[in-house]
């Protein structure tokens, strides 16, 4: 089983609110998943923003690693090392 | 006082008496659609908001400054983790009987409860866990509750496209209440449930009866099971266990809101729209009105435009307000806001360029 590592959440404007108002929160993670689960645990709120009640990303959210979107790379498996930023954007997308 | 909820936030307008001229404030939730609106007048005012945000799910908003401002409450309805469904969409939003008591219709169809004036919520499991829940399916608009009405210990749901649902112990258990409903796009017009509800109102002053926009349309039909001419428009006397229709009269039985007189449970007002495109008949907009319950309609029209007008008015986007002489108002989906002076015997645009509208909710404040 991989070890977590340190790495960082970028937050977009919209979703600082929920998070006391701060950019970056840094968080230990072995994958992406893992990342959302310790986000459950100590940002229910965020998390309730980025992920709906079964726990899936919301539908119009992009997750990234660095410049990589996890769809291009493991999905919600992708693995995480120290010094990663997990950047999450919404979409592009509306009218 | 006009919520107006739309595609791009929720606008207050606020007018005197007269309602000559209203001052519009907003958006606020700028940029996400708002879908229902409340003006709760119980106690010191509140305004709340579905914001239904596509990218980071949905909101309620409330405003205790009569919508100068509005904030999120602490929590929205979200379905149980392991219920396994996600909330897509908030349709509905009521009073209820306690003073910061709240009911929520959501999409995919089921209700919620706040006792907290929206802080926090429960689901209500009698009809989100029907034995029917997960046979409904959604409409063009989504699988939606979108109409709530209590009276005393009944309560009316509306669901597209679930039908009509009647409780008669306070929201505890709900039975599928469609006798005479018709569904016609499907070859048994007479189903049980699954019927599209597009909206339904009632009157404190005429208990036992309901009014209904049904979804109709089918006069034309000419497959399974025959024609379908007087689905849309229905009426019932006996708390919505049988329904029958009141369309003859109108130039089609296709719409979307219906929504009845506060001084006179014979005066209702519907806004027909052609079926296959869903906007004016002909171009020239016109809502009719019955003064005797549905038996005969009237045109209403003047000061609307008489050609060239294609535009469409949702299920909640018209609404009356309560003075002694009731204006009527309607919003369209090309963000025009009109009111109904006299009761709807002169239109005048209030707004002509608001973002495609939702939602219009309107009380005295």
């Amino acid at each position: 089983m991989r070890a977590a590592a340190e790495v960082t959440i970028y937050l977009p404007e919209p979703l600082r609110t929920y998070a006391g108002g701060i950019v970056e929160l840094p968080i230990r993670a072995a994958a992406v998943r893992d990342m959302l689960g310790r986000l459950e645990q100590t940002q229910p709120v965020l998390h309730r923003n980025v992920c709906d009640e079964t726990g899936a990303v919301r539908r119009h959210l992009n997750i990234f690693v660095n410049a990589d979107n996890i769809r291009d790379r493991d999905g919600l498996d992708t693995a995480l090392k120290r010094g990663d930023v997990v950047t999450i954007v919404p979409a592009v997308s509306g009218g | 006082m006009l919520t107006i909820g739309t595609k791009k936030g929720v606008f207050v307008a606020e007018a005197p008496k007269s309602r000559r001229i209203f001052a519009l404030r907003g958006p606020f939730g700028p940029g996400v659609p708002v879908y229902s609106t409340l003006i709760d007048t119980r106690g010191t005012p509140r305004l709340y908001a579905s914001s239904c945000n596509p990218f980071f799910g949905m909101k309620v908003l409330r405003s205790t400054d009569l919508g100068k401002s509005f904030k999120e409450t602490k929590a929205a309805p979200a379905f149980p983790k392991e219920d396994g469904r996600a909330l897509i969409n908030i349709w509905s939003l009521e009073p209820g009987s306690e003073p910061k008591d709240l009911w929520c219709g959501v999409e995919p169809a089921s209700l919620f409860r706040s006792l907290d004036g929206g802080d926090s919520w429960e689901m209500v499991p009698g009809i989100s866990n029907h034995e029917h829940a997960r046979k409904w399916n959604p409409g063009n608009g989504g699988l939606c509750m979108h109409t709530i009405i209590r009276d005393g210990n009944r309560m009316h749901l509306g669901i597209s496209t679930g039908g009509h649902y009647l409780s008669e112990d306070g929201g505890r258990t709900f039975r599928a209440a469609n006798t005479g409903v018709g569904a016609g796009f499907q070859p048994d017009p007479y189903p049980e449930f699954g019927q599209c509800v597009h909206k339904i109102v009632r009157h404190d002053a005429a208990p036992g009866r309901l009014y209904m926009q049904n979804h109709g349309g089918w006069a034309e039909w000419s497959g399974p099971g025959g024609p379908r001419p007087d689905i849309g428009v229905l009426r019932s006397d006996d708390h919505g266990k049988s329904w029958r229709s009141i369309a003859k009269g109108l130039p089609t039985d296709f719409g979307f809101p219906i929504v009845v007189h506060p001084h006179d449970p014979d005066t209702v007002y519907v806004l027909p729209l052609e079926p296959m495109t869903r906007t004016c008949p002909g171009g020239a907009p016109a809502v009719w009105r019955s003064e005797n319950g549905g038996d005969s309609w009237k045109r209403l029209a003047h000061g609307l435009p008489k050609k060239q007008s294609y535009f469409t008015i949702l299920r909640d986007a018209m609404t009356i307000d309560d003075l002694k002489t009731p204006a009527l108002y309607f919003g369209t989906t090309t963000g025009q806001l009109w009111i109904g002076r006299e009761g709807g015997e002169q239109f005048d645009c209030l707004f002509d360029a608001l973002p495609p509208i939702h939602n219009v909710k309107v009380a005295v404040v």
